[in-house]
């Protein structure tokens, strides 16, 4: 068994022989094989695992000319359950493996060169059940994902303390400004913020973290060669560049489906202390993903809208269902302590020059305490609009302030830091 | 006998003098029409039948063959009537005319009135260009006729009128008598009797006084900057908001705003109103064009065409600003149409046998929502569009019509504290006189900035080292093309002449930055899709 070996499969680039016969496929690429067969599951994948003992001799199995109707014939074992002679049929029949699962494994199988290439032209590392670092959150889960496909710093998995922060795809602009001040603050304290990459909250929370510069986790709902949705490929992108990693148990090729979605799900809170739903409207994937964290005994926190409110409906819907177990985010930094947080807020890094004039100065700590648009700005400061527009330049090429629709936002360091010991007090520093 | 008289037609926006040639020859009655005549053209045999007829004449029953000169013209409209109806009494001596050229156009109505007809502006203009002398002109075109120096134009609501003013003074009286009888259907009021064939083109009232003033539009100051600098520097110009933030109102102060037209402009303004309109123009047009066609606008009526090939939309904005509300509702063609007018300054319309080229250089301003459902950007509400329908929206408006779009800005509602915080705004006298003074410091380039490009645009911006650097990192801030590092160079130009300043600096630069970015955000829309 060779757990400890390069997490990396060997390229068939790289002139080593492309891996046709079993002899030149690792444990480790055996089981990332395997993971890709169609229709099996964490369930079949451990019971094949018990019955041949190695990935290895499955995927050998598979590979024979009458590989199906070896795999379905020598069956599965039942769980530490003798056959016995007065079994029914049905009983019989449960410990067979589906010869359509069989299937699948033996086209993986035969495909398993086509397989280790995909996976190492992506980049992507094999994590397995049995790597010494695999998440012991996970481990901790009814049936954790035998095999993840994963591309970043693994280490973001095993964070301290590690909190999920989901919402719809169709937030309001105040919804994603929270999922994004979140991202940021719980980073900032030393958490790893875990979410799904979609558009909307998910997107937000991450780049929350991304703007500060911190590892964020992104579970995907497809494969990483199919990553959905398009548009955030390059948020991707900057996940893993700031220390983060992006995972999935698909196979890198499945594209994302109705049914693979609610699956991440499960693992969005199992990677998770705690899971945060910012906005969801009724029948919101994101309610899925609470009720995952409250079944495998993690906290769960929702953001309360307004009653009325069609995108919080799904929330408040949920809270008044799972009173005394889901618990309500007030603010941020009650937020905070909620999740444990004690440490000091680790305090905004300052670039020394930042190289700001009196004017950008004024119009920062303006934009920071909540002005958004141009009129408010003018009106503040006096300002003609055009030095005030040109001085928003100035600080979005600084990377300060982002503009979208009309409102001007504080974004990387500007963005209001949170002192979290303070009783809830927020304190609004724009220190330019 | 044959007799010959001067007329004209209008083709595009030029008029054409035609030679009428009637001859009245002995043989079965007849009446023929001869020289390329479009289907209006020859419907005149039963309108000059009747005019003559009705108007205490005869109408021969001899063989009468019209020829209109030249032959390889194709000739359109109505306005030979005139010229037909007299041609054939001088031809069947019914009149006799005193010597001298006289110029007759008009459309006849069977009870022998003179009627208006569109181009009579141009058609004049034609005429005199020929050494016409004198004119008989629609009566209540006489206004219209007048604006051509150089021509003595007579107005004449009967075709009796006409007569009488072409008749030699020894002639036998017109009639033996009383009138054939006549029938009135119609009825005495004629404004009572909807104007026939008006096709529905969605025009808003256009000429109309009362336009909505810059001071009346609170907050938006962002989009106020932005129509202001688009306006001095001739740039198209985007607004994007949800409904209700003020667009509308916005670009409805553009008339306002606008300088007035000068003088060769005010006569090409006012020969395209002659061209186009229905009804008499009524003096030189000096208000620079504003047109607003609605959405459901047809191809033919933007870019111009139909059976008459009139003017369109592009054309009658010439010089002016055709502002498109709910921009991404525009039929794809119609939109696409827009781009060579945009390039070109002009639009050249393609029959069999000839193109015709009608100026359409227009400073086009747009609107549209965020998204189908406005709600996009939103503070309070998220948007509730289908998964893929706001980048459709966005792909309406393709990658090379945005790259034709200057400035972009995004305005959003104006929070009711805002309304009432925001100093009051300025009026627009005051914007149009900066705007004004910018259009003349460009008058010494080459073209209008919106127009500049190149070495000529370098040259009228004349950067710093330290600008020039300003422009790489804005460039790269918003992942600009070429074109669109130009773009924001144009714009940087005209918020420099806003503030009378020779160079380009790197605070024009920035500000200009601040109009470039929605258009990334954009494509970002539409990429997503």
């Amino acid at each position: 068994m060779s757990v400890h070996e390069s997490a990396t499969p060997r390229s068939p680039a790289d002139g080593d022989p492309v891996p046709t016969a079993t002899a030149s496929l690792t444990e480790r690429e055996a089981w990332a094989v395997l993971q890709t067969a169609n229709g099996l599951g964490p369930v079949g994948f451990g019971r094949l695992l018990r019955r041949h003992g190695r990935a290895r001799t499955v995927i050998e199995i598979a590979q024979r000319p009458d590989g199906a109707r070896a795999l379905v014939g020598a069956g599965l074992p039942g769980d530490d359950l003798e056959p016995d002679e007065g079994d029914d049929r049905e009983g019989a029949r449960a410990r067979r493996l589906d010869p359509e699962v069989a299937a699948g494994i033996v086209t993986a199988a035969r495909g398993a060169a086509v397989i280790l290439e995909q996976i190492a032209k992506l980049g992507l590392e094999v994590m397995t059940l049995e790597d010494q670092d695999y998440p012991t959150r996970l481990l901790a889960l009814e049936l954790p994902p035998p095999v993840i496909f994963l591309r970043g710093d693994r280490a973001a998995l095993s964070a301290e303390r590690t909190v999920a922060v989901v919402g719809t795809r169709r937030a309001t602009e105040a919804g994603r400004r929270l999922a994004r001040e979140i991202g940021i603050t719980i980073s900032r304290a030393g958490g790893v913020v875990v979410s799904g990459l979609a558009i909307g909250i998910d997107g937000a929370a991450h780049s929350g973290a991304v703007a500060a510069r911190l590892p964020t986790v992104a579970v995907l709902g497809s494969g990483h060669g199919e990553l959905y949705p398009r548009a955030h490929v390059p948020l991707a992108g900057d996940i893993v560049a700031t220390g983060g990693c992006v995972i999935s148990e698909l196979a890198p090729f499945v594209s994302g489906t109705r049914g693979t979605f609610p699956r991440r799900n499960r693992v969005i809170s199992g990677l998770s202390d705690a899971t945060v739903v910012v906005e969801a409207p009724r029948e919101s994937g994101a309610l899925i993903t609470a009720e995952w964290a409250l079944e495998q005994g993690r906290d769960c926190f929702l953001v309360p809208g307004p009653v009325g409110a069609p995108e919080s409906a799904g929330c408040l819907r949920f809270l008044r269902e799972y009173h005394g177990q889901a618990r309500i985010v007030a603010t941020v930094v009650g937020l905070l302590e909620d999740l444990g947080f004690q440490a000091e807020v680790r305090p905004a890094t300052l670039p020394s020059a930042l190289d700001l004039g009196e004017t950008e100065q004024r119009l920062a700590a303006l934009v920071s305490d909540g002005h958004a648009t141009v009129d408010s700005l003018v009106a503040r400061t006096g300002l003609a609009v055009s030095t005030v527009l040109s001085g928003l330049t100035l600080l979005e090429m600084r990377g300060l302030v982002a503009g979208a629709y009309g409102r001007y936002r504080p974004t990387g360091i500007l963005v209001p830091a949170v002192e979290a010991r303070r009783g809830g007090r927020r304190s609004v520093t724009a220190r330019v | 006998m044959l007799a010959t008289v001067l007329s004209a037609t209008v083709h595009g926006l030029e008029g054409r003098v035609i030679r009428v040639e009637v001859d009245v020859a002995p043989g079965l009655p007849g009446f023929s029409i001869v020289g390329l005549a479009d289907a209006a053209l020859l419907e005149a045999r039963e309108r000059v039948r009747g005019a003559i007829r009705n108007s205490g004449f005869a109408f021969p029953p001899r063989r009468i063959t019209v020829n209109l000169a030249p032959a390889d013209l194709r000739k359109a409209g109505a306005s030979l009537d005139l010229g037909i109806a007299l041609g054939i009494l001088l031809g069947s001596e019914q009149v006799t005319a005193t010597r001298g050229r006289w110029g007759l156009v008009g459309e006849l109505s069977l009870g022998g009135e003179v009627r208006y007809v569109p181009g009579l502006l141009p058609m004049l203009v034609s005429l005199a260009r020929r050494g016409v002398r004198r004119a008989i002109v629609p009566a209540d075109g006489v206004a219209e006729a007048r604006l051509v120096a150089g021509i003595e134009s007579h107005p004449a609501a009967t075709l009796a009128e006409a007569i009488e003013l072409v008749r030699a003074p020894r002639t036998r009286p017109a009639s033996r008598g009383a009138h054939p009888a006549r029938v009135e259907l119609t009825g005495d009021d004629e404004a009572a009797i909807p104007p026939d064939e008006e096709p529905h083109d969605g025009l808003q009232a256009v000429a109309q006084p009362g336009w909505p003033d810059l001071a009346e539009v609170r907050g938006q100051s962002e989009a106020r900057r932005a129509l202001e600098i688009a306006l001095a520097g001739g740039h198209g110009l985007l607004m994007i908001g949800p409904p209700g933030c003020g667009k509308t109102l916005l670009a409805r102060t553009i008339p306002g705003l606008l300088p007035p037209l000068d003088d060769e402009e005010a006569l090409r303004a006012t020969i395209v109103e002659s061209v186009a309109a229905r009804a008499p123009v009524q003096g030189l047009v000096r208000r620079r064009p504003f047109r607003a066609p609605h959405h459901t606008v047809s191809y033919a009526g933007m870019v111009g065409g139909g059976p008459r090939l009139s003017p369109g939309e592009v054309t009658m904005a010439h010089d002016g600003v055709l502002f498109l509300d709910e921009l991404p509702e525009f039929d794809r063609d119609v939109l696409e149409a827009l781009r060579e007018p945009l390039e070109e300054g002009s639009i050249a319309i393609t029959r069999v046998g000839r193109a015709t080229v009608f100026p359409a250089r227009f400073q086009l301003v747009g609107a549209m929502n965020p998204c189908p459902c406005g709600r996009t950007g939103s503070e309070t509400e998220a948007c509730r569009c289908p998964t893929g329908v706001p980048a459709r929206y966005a792909a309406r408006i393709s990658g090379p019509f945005r790259d034709r779009i200057d400035l972009w800005v995004e305005m959003s509602r104006v929070p009711p504290g805002d309304l009432v915080s925001v100093p009051a705004p300025e009026s627009s006298a005051a914007v149009a006189l900066r705007i004004a003074d910018a259009r003349v410091r460009q008058a010494a380039r080459p073209a209008s900035n919106g127009r500049l490009s190149g070495r000529r645009l370098l040259a009228a911006a004349s950067l710093s080292s330290e600008a020039s650097q300003t422009l790489v990192a804005l460039a790269n801030l918003e992942s600009l093309s070429a074109r669109g590092t130009e773009r924001l160079l144009r714009v940087a130009r005209t918020i420099a002449d806003l503030a009378n300043e020779g160079r380009v600096t790197s605070a024009h630069l920035k500000e200009a930055a601040r109009f470039r970015s929605p258009a990334r955000r954009m494509a970002d829309v539409v990429a997503r899709g």
